[in-house]
């Protein structure tokens, strides 16, 4: 069963295209990944998923019911962007008021997503003196408050510490486990590999792909050689059996290839007598590969965007 | 709703709703020890014209006499401020015009207009998707305050009036505690009417200003730009502020500080008190429709 169906979602502010044609598909006891970067529409999707802004085309289903319908919010866990609380009440109290809002559930609910997000020992302090982790925490609990069926979530470890973010990670795929499904937006190609089923990724409000993250060419990592240019055909065999980006530039003794490991790489290269100038990891922004997918028909990458440190860059060892 | 009425209220609970609701009663005190000390100070110095000063005609007697006679007439009445059920006209009075319209327009900042400001609209709309009822809890929880206040009010100057009389020295008034509690009581019934019309401008203000302090500014803009038109002849009686002055019968003059309205409105252009009624109940529905259309409008905070 789809939990979320979008089709055709378009959205425009004036004259600007925030998001648009959406497609998705989000099946039951998915932890599924929306990806994009800043400016590119997810919480535009987000807040039409919520009822909070309206489409101005195409049809959202949620939890099997067409969208506006007022049932379908009360049952879906959200939390967007930077949480925001009352600060004059207490984490506790920030938590009754709002499950009070949506008919309201027993303390003991409150009392189990107060200690699923680690929060015992700072319920009873006033918002206004948390700090953005624990107001990212008091976020998730919030949005798990009376166990809905669908959590649509935000950047969720924004402002976590490495602890936290393992936690919270943790946390979203035990509810997963559990049959909830998670909606999760990032700008986070690792945050998504590592916890998402499948992803789906948008640029500039169009979706440009959508799978298991490990398929998705728009996060997948590449690999950039240096060899002497005498070197250049060999390398190239030698090399064959990875993708290369139809964009790569093979000017000046560079190559490109698309796979995780600088290791192999460098490894294959040696086994046949080549020996690179430099082996570099790069993770592509999303934005650079938006302009690759649309810019087919001019078959290059964007000039400055493959190189230099427009990209995640990992130099191999 | 009772659930989403309660999450209203706890969040009602706040230093700033505190904070307004101690400052208006504490201005009824300051106002209602202001004028007892006035016609204290009217009784020992009576308003006596100077030709009257040094001169003992027969004339002069009489205006002299005259004069000593109606400040302890109006000390007399000053007086009345000592019984518990008279005063309420005090807190009615008060509650319905600039010191009500402050508190509404400060509390309607912080609790609907900060939902903005705050960006808790967010969590709000996306757990309650009616929003018609979260409009409809929001007007009720401010207009509550408004009443709560009045309340108090009345609780405080009934037990301050006594002391403050006394302690100026005024003459007590002749009748029981309660006498004027029926007419106290009306009063403070039509000032909920008046605090209700506050509350709904204040609710379309919050969905129109979106922010703490624009909905302060506009709530509050909109009944003094209305107080501004009832000076006006030719418009005068169809602003909200004379609909206001009708409904409440504010005296221009009085021994009592009965409102804080009729120096600025006049005297309500001509309007009846039933006009005053429908004039105030057309205005907050003009309102709830407004609030009801922007609210309808993309939630982007």
């Amino acid at each position: 069963m789809d939990v979320i169906a979008c089709r055709d979602l378009t959205k425009r502010f004036g004259p600007t295209v925030a998001v648009d044609r959406l497609d998705l598909r989000v099946s039951a006891g998915q932890v599924y990944g929306f990806l994009g970067p800043n400016g590119a529409g997810k919480t535009t999707t987000i807040r039409m998923l919520l009822g909070l802004v309206a489409p101005t085309g195409g049809q959202i289903d949620l939890l099997g019911r067409r969208l506006p319908d007022p049932r379908v919010t009360a049952r879906t866990g959200s939390m967007i962007e930077e949480p925001a609380f009352y600060p004059w009440l207490t984490g506790r109290q920030n938590l009754q008021v709002l499950a009070a809002t949506s008919g309201g559930c027993p303390a003991a609910e409150i009392a189990r997503v107060i200690g699923l997000t680690d929060l015992n020992d700072a319920a009873t302090r006033k918002v206004r003196t948390y700090s953005q982790g624990m107001r990212q925490r008091l976020g998730i609990a919030a949005a798990m408050l009376g166990q809905p069926p669908l959590l649509i979530i935000d950047e969720p470890t924004n402002g976590l510490d490495p602890s936290g973010i393992r936690d919270i990670r943790e946390l979203l795929r035990g509810l997963a486990a559990d049959g909830t499904t998670v909606f999760l937006s990032s700008h986070l190609l690792a945050e998504v590999e590592q916890v998402c089923d499948r992803a789906a990724v948008i640029v500039r409000g169009r979706l440009i792909d959508e799978g298991p993250p490990v398929t998705l060419g728009a996060i997948r990592r590449q690999v950039r050689v240096l060899v002497d240019t005498g070197d250049l055909a060999t390398a190239r065999d030698l090399l064959g059996r990875w993708p290369a980006p139809h964009s790569a530039d093979h000017a000046d003794g560079e190559l490109i290839v698309q796979h995780d490991s600088g290791r192999d790489v460098n490894a294959a290269l040696v086994a046949g007598g080549v020996i690179a100038e430099s082996v570099i990891v790069e993770q592509p922004r999303l934005e650079d590969r938006f302009l690759e997918i649309t810019r087919p028909e001019i078959g290059r990458a964007p000039e400055p965007a493959l190189k230099g440190n427009n990209h995640d860059v990992t130099v191999a060892s | 709703m009772m659930s989403l009425l309660r999450a209203e209220f706890r969040k009602l609970i706040r230093p700033l709703v505190w904070g307004s609701g101690l400052a208006v009663t504490g201005f009824c005190l300051l106002i209602t020890w202001g004028v007892a000390n006035n016609a204290r100070g009217g009784m020992a110095s009576p308003r006596i014209p100077d030709v009257c000063a040094s001169a003992a005609t027969a004339q002069c007697r009489h205006v002299i006499a005259h004069a000593h006679a109606a400040a302890r007439a109006a000390a007399t009445a000053t007086g009345a401020l000592a019984q518990p059920g008279e005063i309420g006209h005090v807190a009615a009075g008060m509650l319905a015009s600039l010191p009500g319209l402050v508190l509404i327009a400060l509390v309607a900042g912080g609790h609907w207009g900060g939902e903005w400001g705050q960006r808790t609209i967010r969590q709000l709309l996306s757990r309650q998707g009616r929003r018609g009822l979260v409009l409809a809890a929001k007007w009720l929880t401010i207009w509550a305050a408004g009443v709560a206040t009045m309340l108090i009010c009345w609780v405080v100057l009934a037990l301050a009036g006594p002391p403050i009389v006394a302690g100026v020295g005024l003459p007590t008034a002749h009748a029981g505690l309660w006498a004027g509690l029926g007419s106290s009581v009306a009063a403070a019934g039509r000032a909920a009417l008046v605090l209700g019309l506050f509350a709904a401008v204040a609710t379309a203000a919050g969905t129109i200003a979106r922010g703490q302090l624009a909905t302060t500014a506009l709530t509050a803009g909109v009944f003094l730009l209305a107080l501004l038109l009832a000076g006006i002849s030719s418009v005068g009686r169809l602003s909200p502020a004379s609909f206001i002055q009708a409904w409440m019968s504010f005296a221009a003059t009085g021994y009592l500080p009965t409102n804080f309205w009729s120096r600025f409105a006049g005297s309500g252009q001509h309007v009846g008190q039933l006009a005053g009624l429908m004039g105030m109940t057309i205005t907050a529905t003009v309102a709830g429709l407004a609030a009801r259309w922007r609210f309808a409008a993309d939630v982007t905070a």
